[in-house]
């Protein structure tokens, strides 16, 4: 009778889990933006006013106002590019490296596995603070470009998005790799040679075998880079220029600067929502199709 | 017979400062089933992946009807390789498993022609909707013998064809996979370690050992007449006797008992096969042991196996194993253990292994 007491906690302790970290906090933002902003602490009203009897005080009014200004949605926008972008990158750079790995003997795979995950030994910050160093007007980097008669003046490097994308491939990199590499790693290496037996060559083996039974580790990588790179917000502050505005910087603003709780937690409510119910989607989709396809 | 269709010429390789082949020379002719057998690290799997293109020689050629093939990319060569996992695509159906291969250079309508051609021939027609998991091992082992013979090639490298196999699935694959080779007429070129599978299929089969050819010949031939020990170790069962010359015969010390041969010996002292079917056995009652080529023994092991039954024999602390065919329904027929027993053969059964 205690096992089974036992047993039947241990099955749902991932829902127990996901309840106090995930849906109570949620409700909790939720509940704040629907709530009357004003000047105190905290700087919002209470949503159940005992004023004769229970008064419900709530108000719309956030969401409104967000998806009526184009800065919001803009900056939205902006990050989701920004995402689709990144996430692009950490594919093309990541893919070729996590076959590599996991193609190469044991020695050198270890090797290799370690060198991937040594960044994150060191601090977030300090990394990305270190690309600031090496891009900035009297960088490492501008100085040998002046020492090699590449260039005449210092390169505007910092402060763009260019800077910003590859500040954010540089350190979400490992996230698309290590997915990758644990899905290629159990890849049957038979199959390529088979394939190249039927007369496909390196290219085509490459699109019709390789890609196709790649697409879970492909999956989970991407979505592993993409939804926190939509909320990325030291980056673009570090690296980036004022021409571009971005999601969690606004949000950012909203909460710190304008101190305007309810508006903010209505801005996170809507991102969330607009990132998450895509991907539920998606992943139930895709779950069918693997399914039907037994990958 | 073209004895030249498939030509391996002093063929090496070494994985870092490990040696696996060494100056393999081979030629295979058209239309031939050879068998490459040879336990694990005897290099067999590496030579055939040098004739599949996966390995590049370090020395060497590969000459298949003609042409050089030896630096040629798998995709360029003019044959297939069935896995020993069959390597089948697990994201298509049975169909563009079959399909793989051709998609390239024929239009949907002789595709879809080719495929029920081959899917025929292997009976596996009601199957081209499947998906690969929901084949059972030998209906997978059929699609990845479709997906190589729907391409027309050549020659076929068979990486332990029947390994995945159940045992009576195997026997009866055997058989349908000899009549197919014979039909077909394709060069047939397969690798085991089983040597019931290479003597049921080949029509010549090559022993290999660390990286050499010890013996290239028919199968009774190298069970009849092995050149070396190994071999004749190696392929069925075999009493290997020492045996030196003493005044006009040869006498075994381990025995006791004299050696008539037929043939004359170079050395004066050498190793003697005697194939256990080659003794004929008989009760002590009803014959007596003779000078030469016949001992007598106790029988310290017996095992009936059905068609025949298996016996070890016991002489001077050496044991010889003999094999009686059981022709009599009699049960009696059999000798009892601890019986002792006349053991003969005639001197044409004694063969010399010189090496």
């Amino acid at each position: 009778m205690k096992n089974k007491l036992f047993e039947k906690y241990f099955v749902f302790s991932p829902y127990f889990w996901l309840i106090l970290f995930f849906f109570i906090p949620l409700a909790i933002i939720f509940k704040i933006s629907i709530s009357v902003s004003e000047w105190g602490m905290p700087p919002y009203q209470d949503i159940f006013l005992f004023d004769n009897g229970l008064k419900i005080n709530t108000t719309f009014e956030n969401y409104v106002y967000i998806f009526s200004d184009y800065y919001y949605i803009g900056s939205f926008v902006n990050s989701l590019i920004l995402a689709l972008i990144s996430t692009f990158f950490c594919l093309l750079i990541g893919f070729p490296l996590a076959f590599y790995i996991a193609t190469s003997n044991i020695r050198l795979r270890n090797i290799l596995l370690v060198l991937v995950v040594i960044p994150f030994w060191s601090s977030f910050l300090l990394r990305v603070y270190a690309w600031k160093i090496i891009l900035q007007n009297n960088g490492i980097l501008n100085v040998i470009l002046l020492n090699l008669g590449i260039t005449s003046e210092p390169l505007q490097l910092l402060y763009n998005q260019y800077a910003v994308i590859m500040g954010i491939v540089y350190t979400y990199l490992p996230l698309m790799i290590l997915p990758l590499y644990g899905y290629l790693n159990k890849f049957d290496l038979n199959l390529i040679e088979a394939s190249k037996d039927l007369g496909l060559n390196r290219f085509k083996t490459f699109f019709k075998v390789i890609l196709p039974l790649s697409v879970p580790g492909i999956v989970a990588g991407s979505l592993l880079v993409f939804i926190p790179v939509v909320g990325e917000f030291i980056i673009p502050e570090m690296l980036g220029g004022s021409d571009r505005l971005y999601y969690g910087k606004i949000l950012w603003e909203e909460f710190f600067v304008n101190r305007n709780w309810p508006g903010a937690s209505a801005l996170a409510f809507s991102g969330i929502i607009i990132l998450v119910l895509p991907i539920v989607i998606f992943q139930i989709l895709y779950s069918r199709w693997s399914q039907k396809n037994e990958i | 017979m073209d004895n030249n269709f498939l030509v391996i010429e002093n063929i090496s390789k070494s994985f870092e400062d490990n040696k696996v082949l060494e100056n393999i020379n081979l030629n295979i002719s058209k239309s031939e089933f050879f068998g490459l057998l040879g336990s694990s690290g005897s290099g067999k799997t590496t030579l055939l992946r040098i004739l599949g293109g996966f390995e590049k020689p370090d020395t060497g050629r590969v000459i298949l009807d003609g042409t050089d093939i030896t630096n040629l990319e798998p995709f360029d060569r003019p044959l297939n390789y069935m896995f020993q996992s069959y390597a089948l695509f697990p994201h298509l159906n049975v169909f563009n498993n079959l399909a793989f291969g051709i998609k390239e250079n024929f239009t949907q309508k002789e595709i879809e022609i080719n495929v029920r051609n081959i899917a025929e021939l292997l009976s596996i027609e009601h199957l081209l909707k499947r998906r690969i998991k929901q084949l059972s091992g030998g209906e997978q082992q059929r699609v990845a013998l479709g997906r190589c013979l729907i391409k027309k090639p050549k020659l076929l490298l068979l990486d332990e064809p029947l390994a995945a196999l159940d045992k009576k699935l195997r026997s009866k694959t055997q058989l349908e996979l000899t009549t197919l080779q014979k039909k077909l007429k394709i060069t047939f070129v397969f690798v085991t370690h089983d040597q019931e599978e290479a003597m049921s299929l080949s029509d010549r089969m090559a022993i290999m050992k660390n990286g050499l050819i010890l013996e290239c010949s028919s199968p009774e031939e190298i069970y009849e007449n092995p050149k070396s020990l190994y071999t004749a170790n190696f392929i069925g069962i075999a009493n290997i006797i020492e045996i030196y010359k003493k005044d006009e015969n040869f006498y075994s010390d381990d025995l006791g008992i004299n050696f008539k041969l037929n043939k004359e010996l170079k050395n004066t002292k050498t190793n003697i096969l005697l194939r256990p079917e080659k003794i004929k056995i008989q009760s002590i009652n009803t014959s007596k042991a003779s000078s030469f080529n016949s001992f007598s023994g106790e029988i310290l092991e017996k095992s009936y196996l059905g068609s025949f039954t298996r016996y070890e024999i016991k002489i001077n602390n050496t044991i010889i194993s003999v094999i009686d065919q059981n022709f009599n329904s009699n049960s009696n027929y059999n000798f009892p253990k601890e019986e002792k027993v006349i053991c003969s053969w005639e001197s044409e059964s004694i063969k010399i292994l010189e090496d």
